[in-house]
């Protein structure tokens, strides 16, 4: 499946900005599923500094600076990205039980692991079993996920049952959550969007010591047959990802209750939202601002 | 033990060796194990007890008086009197010989570069992660990891550029390593101040041992940051930052700054364009090479790390991963404060250096590991547990926790084992302390300080010892009360001293104006406006008091209706409405809580304590601009008034002496600043805002208080009241040598050039202040505030007095008051026009709303 996306953030300021830094997330990835076959950031104003590099997490960053007075910013990023379907039938699916899963990553010492064998993907999984800065675990987390870990249940089973209670339980709501809000709001309340959930679910797995990963990315919306596909309508998007020994990292969406298969577009990947922010930037200036996002996800073949 | 030498009176007795010896609980570092003291310290206590108790505790109090004369201060956190704490020393030092020094010496040396390869190693290509040398969890839930530093390591010889240790010595006589210091290791600057104070109050003594000097290691600390500076290694441009004069030890920021030449900046100095980092000076943007931080490195980039952090410079990360600028020490270096790194260390030094460590760190356990945890769950009563992210949790002594407590504790530490470690809980050696004239023994920790140089490190031949306040209390810290002491590291060969300056250094520094930032000059101005505030308000209540006075001796009718509107000319002047606006005619009658209010409230603006308070917070946030001795009278102005005003009940008549005191301080600053200050932008800066507020406040004064509605004699005591205000009358007396005339005053306050008290004069001394400004794009146009300048100059000068006063000769005429008003307005812009060509720049950024995604069923 192929796709081009564009991803349109406008800033519109109240004064004049004379400087600004920013770091764009903005340019997909590519790993086993998916190829990025192109990609290209356009900034308005013309930056005067722009420089791109790969993070910790193997991202794509776009570093860009803004010295001219500006009162709007426009950041539009456009790709082509070709996603392979995976065939995620449970006979290939892993039957481990989490506890035995559980015990691998704990237990993981000696001998040391080195690249490429499978002690080495595991060593790399344990990074995401600790707190990360928006998800920290906490009791009301495990009592939550405590239904979803039946004894010797394997790890697949017990993640695809959470992301299916998380969808029945929680009620998505923009009005409700911001940035900022935490995750015991979200818990408590049972409302959120996509960044919630996924939060949710990898602070319920990290538990249960069980790692697990955020992914930010698009989705390819569906349209009503013979109603024109809205442009602009869709958003950026954001779902987990689980380690399996042996296999490798899962995806789950627990905003719509399945597992990506060919529609998800992933952009970026780390232990939490505040690793792959989209973008963000530091202004000298501008008073208050008014922020415009749009994203274009379009079916080539 | 008790104290045998008991009674009230101190005798010699109580400081000799043998008094002390009968104090010792564990290991001392005078006897070490021993009946005799050892012969280094033995030789020292020949020295103080020849000199007897007496010259002893002088010499103690002239060292107290040295620091408190030098500045030399920090902050409590908590401290809601906004006051510094003065620096404590005690006058005996710590000694350590010729044969043990070597061993710490070649100890702390092995463990920087030890610590510099693992942080190489963890921003680089973290083998040690991959081998299992090092556990994942350890590493990465470690706040001092910043993920976004992996790969902004630069290929320097060393990158751990200043390391710092403290050290105490356990009950067997080793040395061992309490905790390492790599984010922005402090105290370097106090161990300078404390060696120069201590040279001067035990000459003698200082003289007769043999001690190994401290400037070798500054030189070399000057030298270390040439080396990592990516441009200009000849003559880099170095800065401080610091996080401002709230931070604990902006004492030291300020001193380092000027001990260097290294100019002391905020984040708000500083910024990233093009992907280097500059400083916005009055003179425009400089490039700047080596950042020396003491800010910590989470804090030092909002871009990429926190994101509300007000301290840092947003690209900062940017600019070090593309080598345009250096910081030391790095960015990230916290993650080696690590306390659960301490359990690896052994097992690192053999892998990297194949060597044993020859300082032990304290028993360490790291609960992320099985056995270990369980170690540590099944002795926790005899325990010290630490959360390895410092800013967690505070430090837990399991000998102090009951059995529910520590029930709680091991839920905790089993929630989540990776975060916590536990130590042994260590005793520390004793040092003889002058302590209420006994020497006694006291707990001491060392920390030592190490400096890279090329590939090797330099130790530091000295230190800051620190002891706690209370005997057997092992808290050292200055927070908690504890006493600073010198460190002497005794040598067999007499060294030379030498300057930290090398010798092509002193070519080049032909003409090196260090620049001045927008927000130091923003400080100074707003230090001139304080003053001037302070100035008239302090020469009103004067006046007030002394016509107080007069009212109630001669209780002369004319005398009360002047200071009915001296009062109210007070509130106006001041700005502390309502003050004697207010509606009681009670307050004329009884004014006295009133003002002492206006002497005292701190809440209220305009007060003489809101704006020394408000003075003394611009000061100190340039304290590295003043001179110790122009210093020393800031401190004065805010201290006094502190202590014998604001903290202390007082009563009206006390009021006069204290503001004579403090006029004194002013006139003491005012003066130290036109002597002992360069010229250049600072000082423009400084007076500029002065001129512009005695501008100001004479105009408010003259329209305060001739009122038109005055009988004559009652102008008569206005006006010459308003000439003590000015500080003109004795001028006016002389030059006019009649009665007093409304006209001739106005002329002479207004109007004559050479009086500095004139308006004009102050126009004038403005205006050449503006023109000898640095400007950008200065070109033969004159600026907006430089046209209004001459303008407000122009007009004061063709003012024609005769036309401008009444016949009767009373108050203002309505013209001449409709000048005055507009003339303040202009001045107003003046000040705003400035605040925008020169402090524009100390703008702080802001972040931007991140998007936060709204996504789609």
């Amino acid at each position: 499946m192929k796709f081009q996306i564009t991803h349109n953030t406008i800033y519109d300021y109240s004064q004049s900005v004379r400087l600004c830094q920013n770091e764009a997330r903005l340019n997909p990835r590519d790993f086993w599923r998916q190829r990025c076959l192109s990609s290209h950031i356009e900034v308005t104003p013309t930056a005067a500094d722009f420089q791109e590099r790969v993070d910790f997490f193997g991202n794509r960053v776009a570093y860009f600076a803004i010295q001219q007075a500006h009162t709007r910013l426009v950041v539009s990023a456009t790709s082509e990205v070709l996603v392979l379907p995976t065939a995620t039938t449970p006979a290939v699916i892993s039957q481990m039980p989490w506890e035995q899963v559980q015990t691998l990553l704990q237990d993981l010492t000696s001998p040391p692991p080195h690249p490429g064998n499978g002690l080495y993907d595991l060593l790399d999984a344990k990074q995401y079993l600790i707190d990360s800065p928006m998800v920290k675990v906490t009791p009301e987390l495990a009592d939550y996920a405590h239904a979803s870990f039946l004894p010797g249940c394997p790890l697949n089973d017990v993640v695809a049952d959470l992301m299916h209670r998380i969808h029945k339980d929680f009620v998505y709501d923009p009005a409700f959550t911001t940035i900022a809000t935490p995750l015991s709001d979200v818990l408590a309340h049972r409302r959120g969007v996509c960044q919630d959930f996924a939060h949710l679910a990898i602070g319920c797995l990290r538990a249960y010591g069980i790692a697990a990963r955020y992914v930010s990315g698009y989705i390819e919306t569906m349209t009503e047959p013979g109603k024109p596909r809205l442009v602009g309508a869709d958003a950026s998007h954001a779902w987990f990802a689980v380690f399996v020994p042996d296999m490798g990292w899962l995806e789950f969406d627990p905003t719509n209750n399945s597992q990506p298969y060919d529609q998800h577009i992933t952009v970026a990947w780390g232990r939490d939202y505040s690793d792959v922010t989209p973008l963000k930037g530091i202004a000298f200036g501008g008073g208050q601002h008014l922020l415009t996002v749009s994203v274009d996800v379009m079916r080539l073949e | 033990m008790t104290n045998i030498a008991s009674g009230n009176s101190p005798s010699d007795f109580d400081i000799g060796k043998q008094y002390y010896a009968t104090q010792l609980g564990s290991y001392d570092e005078m006897y070490a194990d021993e009946e005799k003291a050892r012969p280094h310290w033995a030789k020292f206590f020949a020295s103080i007890e020849r000199m007897g108790v007496e010259e002893l505790e002088r010499r103690r109090h002239e060292t107290q008086r040295l620091l408190r004369e030098n500045g030399v201060t920090y902050n409590v956190y908590g401290n809601d009197q906004r006051l510094t704490k003065p620096w404590r020393l005690d006058p005996i030092p710590l000694l350590i010989s010729s044969e043990e020094w070597p061993i710490i010496e070649s100890g702390l040396q092995q463990r920087a570069g030890l610590l510099d390869l693992i942080l190489k190693d963890l921003y680089g290509g973290q083998t040690l992660i991959k081998k299992g040398l090092l556990p994942i969890e350890l590493v990465f839930s470690h706040e001092g990891f910043l993920y976004p530093c992996v790969g902004a390591i630069k290929n320097q010889q060393r990158q751990l550029t200043i390391y710092s240790a403290n050290l105490a010595r356990g009950p067997d006589g080793r040395m061992w390593v309490i905790d390492d210091r790599t984010q922005a290791p402090s105290g370097f600057g106090y161990v300078l101040e404390n060696r120069t104070v201590m040279t001067r109050v035990l000459p003698d003594i200082f003289r007769d041992t043999q001690v190994q000097r401290l400037s070798g290691f500054f030189k070399a600390f000057r030298q270390s940051l040439n080396e990592i500076a990516p441009h200009n290694k000849e003559n880099p441009r170095v800065v401080i930052l610091t996080p401002g004069p709230l931070n604990e030890t902006y004492f030291e920021h300020a001193y380092l700054s000027s001990y260097f030449g290294y100019t002391l900046v905020q984040g708000s100095d500083l910024m990233v364009r093009d992907g280097r980092v500059w400083l916005k000076s009055l003179e425009g943007l400089q490039p700047i090479d080596v950042i020396l931080r003491r800010v910590d490195d989470s804090f030092c980039d909002p871009l990429e790390l926190l994101v509300n952090s007000k301290l840092g410079v947003a690209g900062l990360l940017e600019a070090v991963r593309r080598s345009q600028v250096a910081v030391a020490n790095p960015l990230g270096s916290s993650i080696l404060e690590n306390p659960g790194l301490l359990a690896f260390l052994p097992r690192l030094a053999r892998y990297f250096l194949n060597e044993d460590l020859i300082l032990p760190s304290v028993a360490t356990w790291w609960c992320g590991q099985r056995h270990e945890r369980e170690f540590v769950l099944q002795n926790l009563q005899h325990m010290v547990v630490k959360p390895i992210s410092h800013s967690h949790n505070r430090i837990v002594f399991g000998a102090h926790l009951s059995t529910s407590e520590l029930d709680e504790l091991r839920a905790q530490i089993k929630a989540k084992p990776y975060c916590f470690v536990a130590q042994e809980q260590v005793s520390f050696s004793t040092v003889p302390a002058f302590v209420d004239q006994h020497v006694e023994p006291r707990n001491a920790v060392l920390r030592n300080f190490v400096v890279a140089n090329g590939s090797d490190y330099i130790v530091m031949p000295g230190g800051l010892t620190r002891v706690a306040r209370q005997k057997d209390d092992f808290t050292v810290s200055n927070q908690a009360g504890g006493i600073s002491k010198d460190t002497w590291i005794l040598t067999e060969k007499p060294e030379k001293s030498t300057a930290i300056w090398t010798a092509t250094q002193r070519n080049y520094a032909v003409d090196v104006v260090e620049p001045l930032t927008s927000r130091a000059a923003d400080n100074l101005f707003w230090v001139g406006r304080h003053l001037e505030r302070l100035d008239v308000g302090v020469r009103l209540l004067q006046a007030v008091l002394t016509k107080l006075d007069e009212t109630e001796e001669f209780k002369d009718e004319v005398d009360a209706e002047c200071l009915v509107l001296l009062l109210r000319a007070t509130t106006q002047v001041t700005g502390t409405f309502p003050g004697f606006f207010g509606v009681s005619e009670q307050l004329y009658k009884k004014p006295q809580a009133e003002l002492l209010a206006l002497a005292k409230n701190t809440r209220q603006l305009g007060t003489i304590a809101s704006n020394i308070h408000s003075f003394y917070q611009a000061a100190s946030s340039v304290r590295d601009l003043w001179s110790q001795d122009i210093w020393r009278y800031i401190d004065n102005i805010q201290r006094r008034w502190y202590l014998k005003v604001l903290n202390k009940r007082i009563n009206i008549t006390q009021l006069p002496k204290n503001l004579d005191d403090l006029m004194t301080n002013i006139v003491a600053f005012t003066g130290l600043t036109a002597e002992n200050m360069r010229h250049e932008s600072g000082w423009l800066m400084l007076d500029s805002g002065r001129r512009l507020e005695r501008s100001l406040s004479l105009i408010a004064l003259i329209r305060a208080m001739l009122s038109p509605n005055l009988t004559d004699v009652l102008q008569q005591q206005m006006l010459e009241a308003l000439l003590i205000c000015t500080d003109s009358l004795g001028i006016y007396q002389r030059r006019y040598r009649a009665v007093i005339q409304l006209p001739r005053i106005l002329e002479l306050l207004l109007q004559d050039a050479n009086h500095p008290r004139s308006l004009v004069y102050q126009l004038q001394q403005l205006s050449e202040h503006i023109g000898a400004l640095p400007r950008e794009n200065r070109n033969s146009q004159m600026s907006a505030e430089e046209r209004l300048l001459l303008k407000a100059y122009t007009d004061v000068r063709l003012l024609d007095m005769g036309m401008l006063v009444n016949p009767e000769n009373i108050g203002l005429t309505g013209e001449l008051e409709q000048f005055l008003a507009n003339l303040a307005l202009s001045l107003k812009q003046i000040s705003e026009l400035i605040a925008q060509a020169y402090f524009s720049h100390s703008q702080v950024p802001q972040p931007i709303k991140t998007v936060y995604t709204e996504d789609e069923l």
